[in-house]
């Protein structure tokens, strides 16, 4: 039998200020189910619930109704956490440890054994390109750099499900790119990846589904394209059309009952005349 | 639930460090200051009050530096964990609070120890000095003495000087320093600044060392009227006797320690830390992160 | 509320193994009697001390004290003096060394200085010396009967019949008894039998005494005990057989 990746049911979170009269309602009655092996993405803007739903799924806090399982399992079972790999929102960790103390840390934390945690480190800090940084203290790690060893620390056990709260947050458009590369390769073994982000763009391009939450409730849930796509419009983009194969064009919209909205020349986002720019100069 | 001692002892050793790059290693210097402006100053009473004094006096700021220590190192690790989000991607790993709890505690008895050692090694290194140069003096005076006033004044001496019963006042001391650490732990398990967590400790050293009054007075139904009964109790039932770990008026009196006295105290004092490490967790488990 | 109702429960079945655990230990303790019994400390010690005496610090408090004491005998303030030298006893009345001293500064030093204190006249000079060597005296059989497992106190005080009150019986007594504890002077039973020997009407005691020490060899027979036995010889009229011999 299969489980869902993570399943939560009807969970609802109260925050109870001491002191104070009124409660603060995180999350309404979230229904959430992800499937092995696919990229989700929370969106939201912030305060709409999104490091609640992580952290209940994590098991940091407890839900004031409601389950959740992480394949099958309920999460306040500490076993039910070797699955998975987690990415706070802005961590910071020792920074008195170096690049590859932090992960050896978290190594033996997740129980791994003397014998594979060198490979394990040396294998993890190539990837998220912190080979040569990896002897040096995060005291002196810039914000990319650490949310790339915070990358690294999720994934030291090689789980099966891996939590990224704001992987992009402060990271520049080329750390932001290699990070949704990673993701991407990560998909393609198989892993299951849950990130919340309040910056659309910049999940798009991962993500199978994307959940939007506002105010503590699942607002719309599906494909990015279907979320997207707007029914009765399309969109055509040409290269070398002459101007009168486009007047011809325009003539014969006007002869239906199809109507042209605009015509104009694609724009390069400015993400991607940076890359441009940044890549051309590494060279 | 599978305990890991490999886990303990990463979150231990990382604490370790932690506390060690925190400076607060200056409190042994500041130490070392007493003991040595305390010493030139008793240079000027005589030899065997001098030892006495000297010990005394060393054994009380032993004393006072290492809970200061325990009690301020330990104030500032969990909140200062939550505030990095170290705590989210540790606990995120399949690290049970209790194991978190126990690393941590375990962690600044080791600071507590290393500071121990320390300063044990300068304050017998102080005295042995001491003593030696008392020895030198009574050589000195050999011939104004009877051969069996010569014996008793060097037994004397030795005393006064470095023996077993130091040794034992100051493992007590250490266990002392540990119970305000798990104490410590426990408070700022809920608490939401390191002020309240330190100032609930100041209370809860004072009082603790008045709980033997509160206990006696409860229990010999010396006071009517509930409320004043209820109050007793629970002073009695929440806080640790610390006085009971003040040996050092036994070892400067010469008194000697009995062994079983002192195993009692070890006793006494892991049955405090277990109970306030679980209590600990069962706060840190309700706690909302 | 569970979890409340939880703690509450445990909470109740743990407290009498707590307070059992720590009576056992208390009945052990030697200081644990002080602080119950001495709450008035405060008005004697002052705010500041106090504070410190109830976080634990009162054998440093004593110490400080002590040093302050010492001071004032410095500056010959011997009003100052006492009174340090009474709080010191009082907070730590298991520290032999500090009735010592105590019993010493004021049935040596003070007396000794309120006799040589030439802007008194002299009857009332010998008026205070003889209260300054009361005080010593209270200070020692004080200290002696907070700590009657010490031998070192009894030595002061027979000591201090024996110099300063010419009190030969007590001195004798007091000595016997330092004698008859562990880590006693090998020179208190001497002692004993010498200050014996200056008591009108317990000569023969005395001689028994001397005699038998006398005879237990070589070690014993310094010339003060050879002198006073030949004393007693002389004075008891002992048969010139009997009688230790002649060098």
């Amino acid at each position: 039998m299969t489980h869902t990746a993570i399943h939560i049911s009807r969970v609802t979170k109260v925050y109870r200020t001491p002191f104070r009269r009124q409660a603060t309602v995180a999350l309404r009655d979230l229904n959430l189910e992800i499937a092995p092996g696919e990229v989700y993405g929370l969106l939201g803007p912030n305060g709409s619930g999104k490091s609640t739903t992580l952290k209940i799924i994590l098991g940091l806090i407890s839900p004031t109704r409601g389950s959740v399982t992480i394949f099958g399992r309920d999460n306040s079972v500490v076993a039910a956490r070797r699955e998975i790999g987690f990415l706070p929102e802005n961590a910071y960790f020792h920074k008195f440890l170096t690049g590859a103390e932090t992960l050896r840390f978290h190594a033996k934390l997740c129980g791994l054994s003397k014998s594979k945690t060198t490979a394990r480190i040396n294998e993890l800090l190539a990837a998220v390109g912190l080979t040569d940084a990896g002897d040096a203290r995060l005291s002196t790690y810039s914000k990319g750099m650490l949310q790339r060893i915070g990358l690294a620390q999720a994934l030291i056990h090689d789980p099966k499900l891996l939590v990224l709260d704001e992987p992009t947050a402060g990271v520049d458009p080329a750390g932001s790119r290699d990070i949704q590369e990673l993701i991407a390769s990560l998909k393609n073994r198989g892993t299951t990846v849950l990130l919340s982000s309040h910056l659309l763009t910049q999940v798009q391009e991962v993500c199978d589904r994307v959940g939007i939450l506002h105010r503590g409730r699942l607002m719309r849930e599906g494909q990015l394209q279907s979320l997207l796509g707007i029914e009765n419009q399309t969109e055509l983009i040409l290269e070398n059309a002459s101007p009168d194969l486009l007047d011809g064009l325009e003539q014969q919209i006007a002869s239906t009952s199809a109507r042209l909205i605009v015509r104009r020349k694609p724009q390069a986002s400015l993400e991607q005349l940076f890359l441009k720019v940044t890549e051309s100069t590494e060279e | 639930m599978i305990t890991s001692l490999r886990r303990i002892r990463a979150i231990a050793g990382t604490t370790l460090i932690e506390l060690a790059r925190l400076r607060v290693f200056y409190v042994l210097v500041l130490f070392a200051l007493v003991l040595i402006v305390s010493s030139t100053f008793l240079a000027r009473i005589s030899f065997q009050q001098e030892l006495q004094v000297t010990k005394d006096i060393s054994l009380g700021a032993i004393n006072f530096f290492l809970s200061l220590l325990a009690i301020v190192a330990t104030a500032q690790l969990l909140p200062r964990d939550i505030e990095d989000r170290v705590v989210y991607s540790v606990l995120a790993k399949p690290v049970p609070r209790f194991e978190y709890i126990l690393g941590k505690f375990l962690g600044v008895v080791g600071l507590l120890a290393i500071s121990l050692a320390a300063m044990s090694v300068l304050c017998l290194v102080v005295l042995h000095l001491r003593e030696q140069s008392a020895l030198h003096e009574v050589n000195r005076q050999i011939e104004q003495l009877a051969p069996d006033q010569l014996s008793s004044t060097v037994r004397v001496i030795h005393t006064a000087g470095v023996n077993r019963d130091l040794i034992a006042a100051l493992v007590l001391v250490l266990a002392k320093s540990a119970i305000l650490a798990a104490t410590t732990l426990c408070i700022s398990a809920f608490a939401t600044s390191n002020i309240f967590t330190i100032t609930a400790m100041a209370m809860v050293y004072l009082i603790g060392h008045l709980e033997s009054i509160a206990r006696e007075y409860w229990l010999q139904e010396h006071v009517a009227g509930w409320p004043k009964r209820t109050f007793l109790a629970l002073v009695a039932f929440i806080f640790p006797d610390l006085q009971a770990f003040n040996l050092s008026d036994q070892v400067i009196g010469g008194v000697p320690i009995p062994a079983h006295l002192i195993e009692q105290l070890l006793g006494l004092a892991a049955f405090y830390i277990v109970s306030y490490i679980l209590l600990a967790t069962a706060i840190f488990y309700q706690r909302e992160l | 509320m569970k979890a409340i109702a939880a703690f509450i429960l445990v909470a109740a079945g743990l407290a009498p193994l707590k307070w059992k655990f720590e009576r056992s230990i208390d009945a052990n303790h030697l200081s644990s009697d002080v602080l119950h019994h001495a709450i008035d400390l405060r008005e004697r010690v002052g705010q500041t001390a106090f504070i410190a005496i109830l976080g634990g610090f009162r054998s440093v408090v004593a110490d400080l004290l002590f040093i302050d004491g010492h001071f004032a005998w410095e500056r010959v303030d011997w009003s100052h003096l006492l009174l340090r030298l009474r709080q010191v006893t009082m907070l730590q009345p298991h520290v032999t060394m500090f009735w010592d001293v105590a019993g010493w500064h004021m049935a040596w030093n003070a007396s000794t200085a309120a006799l040589n204190d030439t802007s008194l006249s002299v009857a009332a000079r010998r008026r205070l010396q003889r209260e300054y060597i009361e005080l010593g005296r209270d200070f020692l059989e004080r200290g002696v009967a907070n700590n009657p497992k010490n031998p070192k106190l009894y030595e002061a005080l027979a000591r201090l019949y024996r110099d300063k009150l010419n009190d030969h019986a007590r001195a004798s007594e007091n000595f016997l008894r330092a004698s008859r504890l562990p880590g006693c002077a090998a020179y208190d039973e001497r002692s004993a039998a010498y200050e014996l020997s200056y008591c009108e009407g317990r000569e023969h005691e005395a001689y028994d005494y001397l005699r038998a020490l006398y005879d237990r060899g070589e070690k014993e027979r310094l010339p003060t005990l050879i002198a006073r036995l030949r004393h007693l010889e002389e004075k008891l009229n002992i048969s010139p057989t009997t009688r230790i011999p002649a060098k």
